[in-house]
C-alpha cells in the first residue's frame, strides 16, 4: 500500500497547488472586472493567495478541529462505551497505527469519519445512534474503514480538500452576492468610460467563473472521494477478516430515515455513508460523493476471502468495471481467510433506541441517581437545583 | 431538554427501562413520540388511546412550546366524554405533554384497565405526588 500513501501525499500537495491556482485566477478575474486596469487583476490575485496561503495553514495546523467543531463532536473517555474503545485499540493494532482520538456525535442517525493531519494526530468520531444500534462485529467493520483512511492518509487529503471547497464555495458567493447588490447603482453610474465594454465582458467571465468554481471544485472533490470509499471497504475487509460485518452495517445505516443534522455539503465527503441522502434517492449520478450502499455491501458479501485480491475480484465481478485496487497492493498481497462471525442475537429496535437514548445521555454529561425504592433519576448537566425529590417515594436526594 | 412551563431543565425518570421527562418544578411530564405506544406494548390499546385525540381550537389555556421544536402545541382532548382531559400536542408530532396529574387522569379516568400493568408503572412512578396532592 506504499505507492497508496505516497500517491495521497502527493495527490494532497497537488490539490493545494491546484486550489492555488483557481483562487488566483478567480482572484485575477474578479479584480479585472472591478477594474480593466491589470493592476487590479494582480491585486486581485495577491489578494487570493494570501486567503489560500491563511487556508493552507489552518488546514494543515487545525483543519480536523475545524471539522470536528463543526459536527459537534464530543472526546470521549473509556467509560462512556468501553466496546468502542477495545474496537478502536483492537482495529489500530492491526492496522499498526496509534490508536486515534475517539469523539462521539450526539445524534440519532447513524454514521461515523475520521479526521487529521497524519496517523499520529488522527481522530475518529461516530454518532450514537451508530453505537446504539450495531453489534460488535459491525463496529468493528465501520471502525476498520475509518482505520483504513487513516492508514491510507486519506484523512490529510479530504480535510485539505474540505477546507479549500468551502473557501470558493464562499469566496463566490460573497462576491455573487456582492454583484447582485452593486449591479444596479454602478450600471447607471457615469464612471465608466471607454473601457466600458472591455469591463462588461470581465463582468461576464467573472459571473461564470464565480459559478463554475465552486462546482467544478465540488466535483473533483466528489470523484476522489468515491474511490478512496472503495479503497476502505477492501481494507477494513482486510483488518477485519469478517466482511460480512460491514456489510451488514452498511445495511442498518441505509435503512435509518433520520438525517444527521450536523452534516453539511462540505462534511458529507467524510463520512463513511453520505449523510445527506434522501430515502428513496438513488446515488449514481456524478455528484455523488459515495458509491451506491447497495452495491458496496454486494461487493463486500461477493468476497471469497478477505484480502486485497478477493475485494478486487468481487469489485470487478459486480460493478462490470476495472478494479479500484492499486497494483501495489495486489502484489504484496497475501491471502486472508474470513473468519467467523459471532452469533450475537440481534436487538430490538426498542432496546436500539433505548441504547442510543443512554449513550447520548452519557455524552451530554447526564449524572444519574437510582433512588432506593429502584426509580432511576437522570439528572442533566444543566440542572440549577441542588438536590432532587424522587417523585416515587418522596425522598430528597442531593445532586453530586 | 427544558420545561415548555417553567423553562427549567427537565430530569429523566427511569423505571424498569420506561423513561418519562419530568419537570421537578412543575410535576409536568413529557413524552417522546411513540413512548405512549411504546408504554402500551399491544400497540392496539395504545391506538385506541390516541385515536381517542381530538384538537379543540377555542380553548383560553395558554398554548406552550414543543420543547424540541418550539413549534406552539395544539390543545387535544383525551379520552371519552365526560372524563375528558386537555393536553398539549406538538404540531410537528415530537411528542405530548402532560400538566401535573394529567397523566394519572387520563389513565384512571378513560377505559383503560385492560392495561393495568403500565397503569400502574405510570402511575407508581409518580405515586409520591399524587398521594400528597400537593408539592
Amino acid at each position: 500500500m506504499w505507492e497508496q500513501i505516497r500517491a495521497n501525499k502527493r495527490n494532497s500537495i497537488l490539490l493545494l497547488m491546484l486550489m492555488a491556482a483557481v483562487l488566483g485566477l478567480l482572484g485575477w478575474i474578479i479584480g479585472m472586472s472591478v477594474s480593466p486596469d491589470p493592476r487590479a487583476g494582480y491585486f486581485g490575485v495577491g489578494v487570493a493567495l494570501i486567503i489560500w496561503f491563511i487556508l493552507a495553514v489552518v488546514s494543515f495546523a487545525g483543519g480536523d478541529a475545524i471539522f470536528l467543531a463543526a459536527s459537534k463532536a464530543v472526546p470521549v473517555t473509556k467509560e462512556v462505551h468501553p466496546q468502542l474503545f477495545d474496537v478502536v485499540e483492537e482495529m489500530a493494532i492491526a492496522a499498526q497505527l496509534p490508536v486515534p482520538k475517539v469523539y462521539i456525535i450526539n445524534d440519532p442517525a447513524p454514521n461515523a469519519f475520521a479526521t487529521g493531519r497524519n496517523p499520529q494526530s488522527a481522530s475518529l468520531a461516530v454518532t450514537a445512534g451508530l453505537l446504539g444500534r450495531l453489534n460488535r462485529d459491525e463496529l468493528q467493520g465501520v471502525v476498520g474503514h475509518e482505520m483504513s483512511h487513516i492508514l491510507n492518509r486519506d484523512i490529510l487529503f479530504v480535510t485539505i480538500a474540505g477546507v479549500m471547497l468551502g473557501t470558493i464555495t464562499l469566496l463566490s458567493e460573497v462576491f455573487l452576492r456582492g454583484m447582485f447588490y452593486s449591479s444596479m447603482g454602478r450600471r447607471y453610474s457615469s464612471r465608466d468610460r471607454g473601457g466600458g465594454q472591455a469591463q462588461a465582458i470581465m463582468l461576464l467571465i467573472a459571473i461564470l467563473a464565480a459559478i463554475l468554481a465552486p462546482i467544478m471544485a465540488t466535483l473533483l472533490y466528489f470523484a476522489i472521494s468515491r474511490k478512496r470509499e472503495y479503497l476502505a471497504d477492501a481494507g477494513s475487509a482486510r483488518l477485519t477478516r469478517y466482511p460480512e460485518g460491514l456489510a451488514n452495517a452498511l445495511e442498518k445505516i441505509s435503512q435509518n430515515t433520520t438525517q444527521l443534522s450536523v452534516a453539511n455539503k462540505v462534511t458529507a465527503p467524510m463520512y463513511i455513508v453520505n449523510p445527506l441522502q434522501k430515502e428513496g434517492m438513488k446515488l449514481s449520478d456524478l455528484t455523488s460523493t459515495h458509491p451506491p450502499i447497495s452495491e458496496r455491501i454486494k461487493i463486500l458479501r461477493g468476497m471469497a476471502g478477505a484480502s486485497f485480491a478477493d475485494y478486487s475480484d468481487a469489485f470487478s465481478k459486480t460493478t462490470k468495471h476495472a478494479t479500484v485496487i492499486p497494483s501495489s497492493a495486489l502484489q504484496d498481497d497475501t491471502a486472508v481467510q474470513i473468519r467467523t462471525g459471532s452469533t450475537q442475537p440481534a436487538e430490538s429496535a426498542k432496546n436500539q433506541a433505548r441504547n442510543i437514548g443512554n449513550i447520548m445521555q452519557q455524552v451530554a454529561g447526564f449524572s444519574i441517581l437510582t433512588c432506593a425504592c429502584g426509580l432511576k433519576m437522570k439528572i442533566p448537566p444543566n440542572f440549577k437545583a441542588s438536590q432532587v425529590k424522587c417523585p416515587r417515594c418522596g425522598t430528597v436526594q442531593p445532586i453530586s | 431538554m427544558n420545561c415548555p412551563v417553567c423553562k427549567n431543565p427537565m430530569i429523566i425518570l427511569e423505571l424498569d427501562r420506561v423513561e418519562t421527562d419530568f419537570c421537578t418544578q412543575c410535576g409536568g411530564i413529557w413524552l417522546d413520540a411513540g413512548e405512549l405506544e411504546l408504554l402500551f406494548e399491544d400497540s392496539h390499546h395504545g391506538r385506541r388511546l390516541v385515536d381517542s385525540f381530538h384538537p379543540e381550537h377555542d380553548i383560553k389555556e395558554k398554548p406552550r412550546p414543543c420543547p424540541i421544536c418550539l413549534k406552539k402545541m395544539q390543545k387535544i382532548h383525551i379520552g371519552e366524554k365526560n372524563t375528558q382531559v386537555l393536553i398539549d400536542r406538538c404540531p410537528k408530532g415530537h411528542g405530548l405533554w402532560f400538566d401535573k396529574g394529567e397523566l394519572a387522569q387520563v389513565l384512571t379516568k378513560g377505559n383503560f384497565d385492560k392495561e393495568r400493568k403500565v397503569i400502574k408503572h405510570l402511575s407508581e412512578m409518580f405515586s409520591h405526588k399524587e398521594s400528597e396532592g400537593k408539592k
